[in-house]
């Protein structure tokens, strides 16, 4: 399984989300820890991809993957609305 | 000689857009707040857009005028063209009339200036300084970076890094017009520094590039965001496309049958198809279709027959391409494995069944796009070439059924720079999709004893 891993990280197809071609490699980590939310929809026809996630990620991200809700333009935007005010109001310290 | 084009004088350019929300049967369900479960209210969304914008976000107002200063820079280039493609129609060699919408001809290349001027416009006129954005490959970067321009607003952009570093042209555009293009995760933000001091090489994403812009318009004095697709006010400005469209076929005593666009966050495919959808309400005899991409092999693989559209078997059987209606391609996980960056008024509108979706293979939309290229020469985005297989697809049932079809597409944008794409699909590095011939037996086997058309 390492070896296909291996192969697998240099595959291309055209992200639906950013417009161009992209490496599956990429697509394993759009989400730092985890891997984009499209990735089932985009690479299940090409390879084994779940029996390759729970492979490659540890069970708890493979469950947090699992079970994240995706949200919707709007919300999504209320929420950074509400995350910038409080960045504004008392910057970190990074 | 044969009239292969409809060109709108200047004077002819629609002057209103289109609002879908007054005729809709069944109103949208209002946008809910994640922090306190209430409808969305104007304040809400103050820090990031100007009120005049969501005011038409939430506007149930038909008609929207369009502002002078809009119309003025809209002449630039529109009226776009309605073109007959009648060389693309002689390569599919069926009983179609395929009209497309150029709006490749406007300067960015595509459809985004549509909705990048009017919302430039609007912040200016709010006392807006500048606006920030999120980009990926580019189109709607450079669209609002040109628009910012006209009016004389600052305008930066976080464009997702490996997007940065992989679309070098559209980034040199942006430049071009004035705007500061930012690799995102960056360290002009919170958002784009905590990702950095987790990741520090990071290649980005959409979500933290649109993090950064929204933190940074929340940030700066004078300052906005803007979004190019999705929102209920950008699908308004885009149906200048569609209501040009149908000034242009009047003139040639012709209503299309379908109409097409390809659906990414649903802006052009609402632009082209809201006029239509507003005639289908009142009870003309139109299809309107997104073509969306997928990594599922197209149903044109499986066999001509009637079938039932859904699992359940209770919609009438229709003739279609098919699988057969217990095809499920694999499965797919509820929650985290859905994607939500559809426009609602889409996914409401093929909810209420006014609208049609079907998806279309990578490899498939390319093939689509170069015969498209060798017949009427111009070069598509690869985007545009989703709807091009949906229209080569529609053309094909039309031979199947043996029906005369009118059909006309957005063509959304060109591809010249997005050539690599098409390099990757020369070479053969974009992957396949083979049917499994056991699956293609096994649905021949499911509509066995459907009537074939």
């Amino acid at each position: 399984m390492m070896e296909k891993k291996d192969d697998y990280q240099k595959m291309i197809t055209r992200c639906p989300k950013l417009g161009h071609e992209l490496e599956f490699s990429y697509c394993l980590k759009e989400e730092g820890d985890l891997p984009c939310p499209r990735i089932v929809k985009c690479w299940q026809d090409y390879l084994p991809i779940e029996e390759y996630l729970k492979e490659f990620f540890s069970p708890e991200d493979w469950e947090r993957f699992q079970k994240r809700e995706p949200k919707d333009k709007m919300t999504t935007l209320l929420e950074l609305i509400d995350l910038a005010k409080k960045r504004k109001d008392k910057p970190s310290s990074l | 000689m044969e009239q292969m084009k409809v060109v709108l004088n200047d004077d002819e350019m629609p002057t209103q857009w289109y609002n879908i929300q007054a005729d809709l049967p069944t109103p949208m369900s209002p946008p809910l707040h994640p922090g306190t479960g209430q409808p969305v209210g104007p304040d809400d969304l103050a820090p990031i857009f100007p009120m005049n914008l969501i005011e038409q976000e939430v506007s149930q107002q038909r008609w929207i005028d369009i502002p002078e200063e809009v119309l003025a820079k809209y002449l630039i280039w529109r009226p776009t063209p309605l073109c007959r493609a009648r060389n693309f129609e002689k390569l599919l060699d069926a009983p179609v009339k395929i009209y497309y919408k150029n709006e490749g001809y406007s300067p960015a290349g595509s459809h985004k200036p549509n909705t990048a001027i009017p919302q430039a416009y609007y912040n200016k006129i709010s006392g807006i300084k500048r606006i920030a954005t999120e980009t990926g490959a580019g189109q709607w970067g450079s669209a609002l970076s040109m628009a910012c321009q006209m009016f004389g607003l600052e305008c930066r952009v976080f464009m997702v890094k490996v997007s940065y570093e992989q679309k070098p042209y559209r980034r040199l555009m942006m430049k071009t017009w004035g705007a500061e293009c930012i690799a995102s995760p960056s360290t002009l933000t919170e958002a784009g520094r905590q990702v950095l001091a987790e990741h520090p090489d990071s290649p980005g994403s959409l979500g933290i590039a649109i993090s950064e812009a929204v933190e940074d318009a929340v940030t700066h004095d004078n300052s906005r965001y803007s979004l190019g697709s999705v929102l209920n006010h950008v699908l308004m400005h885009q149906t200048i496309i569609g209501l040009e469209a149908k000034k242009q076929l009047e003139k040639l005593g012709v209503y299309p049958d379908v109409v097409l666009g390809c659906a990414g966050g649903g802006s052009n495919l609402g632009g082209i198809a809201l006029p239509f959808v507003c005639d289908k309400i009142h009870g003309k005899n139109v299809t309107t279709i997104a073509a969306e991409p997928t990594s599922c092999p197209t149903l044109t693989r499986g066999p001509f027959a009637y079938d039932f559209g859904d699992l359940a078997k209770k919609t009438p059987l229709l003739p279609m391409y098919t699988l057969g209606h217990d095809y499920v391609p694999a499965p797919i996980h509820a929650g985290g494995l859905r994607y939500h960056g559809m426009a609602p008024i889409i996914s409401h509108l093929v909810k209420e069944g006014l609208m049609e979706a079907r998806a279309y293979n990578q490899l498939d939309t390319f093939d689509a796009g170069v015969k498209w290229a060798r017949s009427e020469g111009f070069i598509p985005a690869p985007e545009t070439n989703h709807v091009i297989a949906a229209v080569v697809e529609e053309a094909r049932r039309a031979k199947e059924e043996g029906k005369e079809k009118v059909i006309l597409f957005n063509w959304s944008g060109h591809g010249l720079v997005d050539l690599a794409a098409y390099d990757a699909f020369f070479e053969g590095k974009l992957l396949p999709y083979e049917l499994p011939e056991e699956e293609i037996q096994r649905a021949l086997k499911a509509t066995n004893g459907f009537p074939r058309p």
